[in-house]
């Protein structure tokens, strides 16, 4: 009995780590009076009584079904995505699958540490659950893409169109023909990791993004992922690749694209700035709020595009690889023959690879533009001289 | 038709608990045996009440030796004046329900039908 009244006060104060702070005095309250209940039954009944307290709490039912979302949505991603052990290169994709999920589930466990719960607003809240069902998203679809381009294919036909563009043979035909891929799944390992703790940083409370802020940058970054996916369904190269779009079509929207790519970022935060603040001047410490607002939503505009984006062209091919029918129809060649449409897809899933490039540039562009637009159009007054405190109006948290 | 009670019966049996000594800190294991609620129902009760600010709660200053410190609550003044006017609503309720009771006690029950009357009494 007096074990399983240790198991049970164990369990109780594993538990309410799972509380919010204010929640567990009332359970360090009920566990400490479990002393004063005569030992025995009675005492595990009150201990027991704690732990229905735990389930019942409003936040308890909260977090719990979260967590389960993401353990069904990771466990099924990580399903599809497996990759067979009879695959060259296979311990290095599993390597990569573990990985990713496990720094999913830990990440904000460490974020909360350091950059304190999320945010109060739904906005912030939205962002959390959009960049993890983006990420989870890219698990299977990289797993399909990855590898694709360098398993020799079996048929002859494929063969030929697999040499002609350019690879060459190092392994038999039906196994892989490329090096070990783990620097490869480091690096991209090591891009999520810095995706994972952005998103985590930017849609927590010690971050002080308002949700408008949010709201901005994010309806910025899914436009400009949409019109990137448009220009580029299948990856860059030196021209676009829409298979749809002719040529002189698609100029207008790759121009967009630029403009996008580089004033995106710039309207994004004067717009998040404005609606932060539409007073003009006042003090420094309300400037700076401004300026710091108008910057996340700068930098989270083209980290927003760089994921959509990314997930979006990296689906597309994962799929023309799995449905074979589908191949003709997304490479607009209805009457191709299957070496053709093959080639088309070998071709297209080369390319993936450059929305690495976009996911490790973009942002990098989005933070120095929102910089600067800052710097130009919502400038920080001097300070010179003693200031006046600011007023009680102008008391807004900075972005630290 | 009568408005819903502001308090459950067992919030008002935790205020009833807490207004017998309104000025004294009470430990959760005395509430209980008052109240005869179990700890899974009595905490709850006290959280809202004091997310209300109707209840306030402390720690214990020293701690008897060998056990750790205990929570200790107590009504506000506001929870005072809402306990004393709950409880005095739930009387009320209580004596117009018993009224009610007795009043009907000399009333057919419902769902009881009424004997019919003999076949002679109603043919002739």
């Amino acid at each position: 009995m007096s074990r399983l009244n240790r198991m049970m006060a164990a369990a109780g104060r594993s538990a309410a780590c799972l509380l919010p702070g204010e929640r567990r005095d009332w359970v360090a309250a009920l566990w400490a009076e479990a002393h004063e209940v005569p030992p025995g039954l009675a005492r595990l009944a009150w201990r027991a009584g704690g732990i229905w307290m735990l389930t019942r709490e409003a936040l308890m039912p909260r977090r719990l079904g979260r967590a389960v979302v993401f353990a069904v949505a990771a466990a099924a991603a990580a399903w599809v995505a497996w990759p067979d052990s009879s695959i060259l290169h296979a311990d290095a994709d599993q390597f990569g699958v573990i990985a990713t999920v496990l720094l999913l589930a830990g990440m904000p466990l460490l974020a909360r540490r350091f950059f304190g719960p999320v945010s109060d607003s739904r906005t912030a809240r939205f962002v959390r659950v959009g960049g993890y069902a983006a990420i989870l998203a890219l698990i299977p679809a990289r797993a399909v893409v990855g590898p694709y381009p360098l398993n020799v294919p079996r048929r002859g036909p494929d063969l030929r169109v697999f040499i002609a563009d350019g690879n060459s043979i190092h392994g038999m035909p039906g196994t892989s023909a490329g090096g070990p891929p783990w620097p490869g799944e480091i690096f991209f390992l090591t891009l999520t990791a810095c995706y994972v703790v952005t998103i985590l940083w930017l849609t927590s409370r010690r971050a002080s993004a308002a949700p408008a802020t949010l709201a901005v940058g994010t309806g910025a970054g899914i436009v400009f992922g949409l019109v990137m996916y448009v220009v580029a369904p299948l990856g860059l190269t030196q021209y676009a690749t829409n298979p749809w779009l002719p040529g002189w079509r698609v100029d207008p929207l790759v121009a967009l694209a630029w403009i996008l790519l580089f004033g995106g970022p710039v309207a994004a935060g004067v717009l998040a700035a404005r609606w932060y603040c539409r007073r003009p001047g006042g003090s420094v410490k309300l400037a700076q709020a401004r300026a710091g607002q108008g910057i996340v939503a700068g930098v989270l505009a083209n980290l927003v595009g760089a994921l959509f984006v990314t997930v979006l062209g990296t689906g597309t091919a994962a799929l023309t690889i799995e449905v074979a029918r589908l191949r003709p129809l997304v490479f607009h060649a209805p009457h191709a023959s299957e070496a053709a449409a093959y080639g088309h897809v070998l071709h297209a899933s080369q390319h993936i690879q450059t929305y690495v490039l976009m996911c490790v540039i973009f942002p990098i562009i989005g933070l120095v533009m929102s910089g600067m637009g800052m710097a130009c159009f919502m400038p920080v007054p001097r300070q010179s001289g003693p200031q006046p405190g600011p007023a009680p109006e102008d008391r807004v948290p900075v972005i630290s | 038709m009568t408005s819903r009670p502001e308090f459950s019966a067992q919030t008002l049996s935790v205020l009833a608990a807490l207004c017998d000594q309104p000025s004294q800190w009470q430990h959760g294991y005395a509430l209980a045996k008052q109240t005869g609620l179990k700890s899974g129902t009595l905490y709850p009760i006290l959280i809202r009440l004091a997310d209300r600010g109707l209840v306030e709660a402390c720690w214990q200053d020293e701690p008897a030796p060998g056990r750790p410190r205990r929570h200790l609550y107590r009504l506000t003044s506001a929870g005072l004046a809402s306990a004393t006017g709950a409880l005095a609503s739930a009387a009320e309720r209580a004596a117009e329900q018993a009224a009610a009771e007795r009043a009907g006690a000399g009333k057919p029950r419902a769902g009881v039908r009424p004997r019919p009357a003999a076949r002679g009494a109603v043919a002739g």
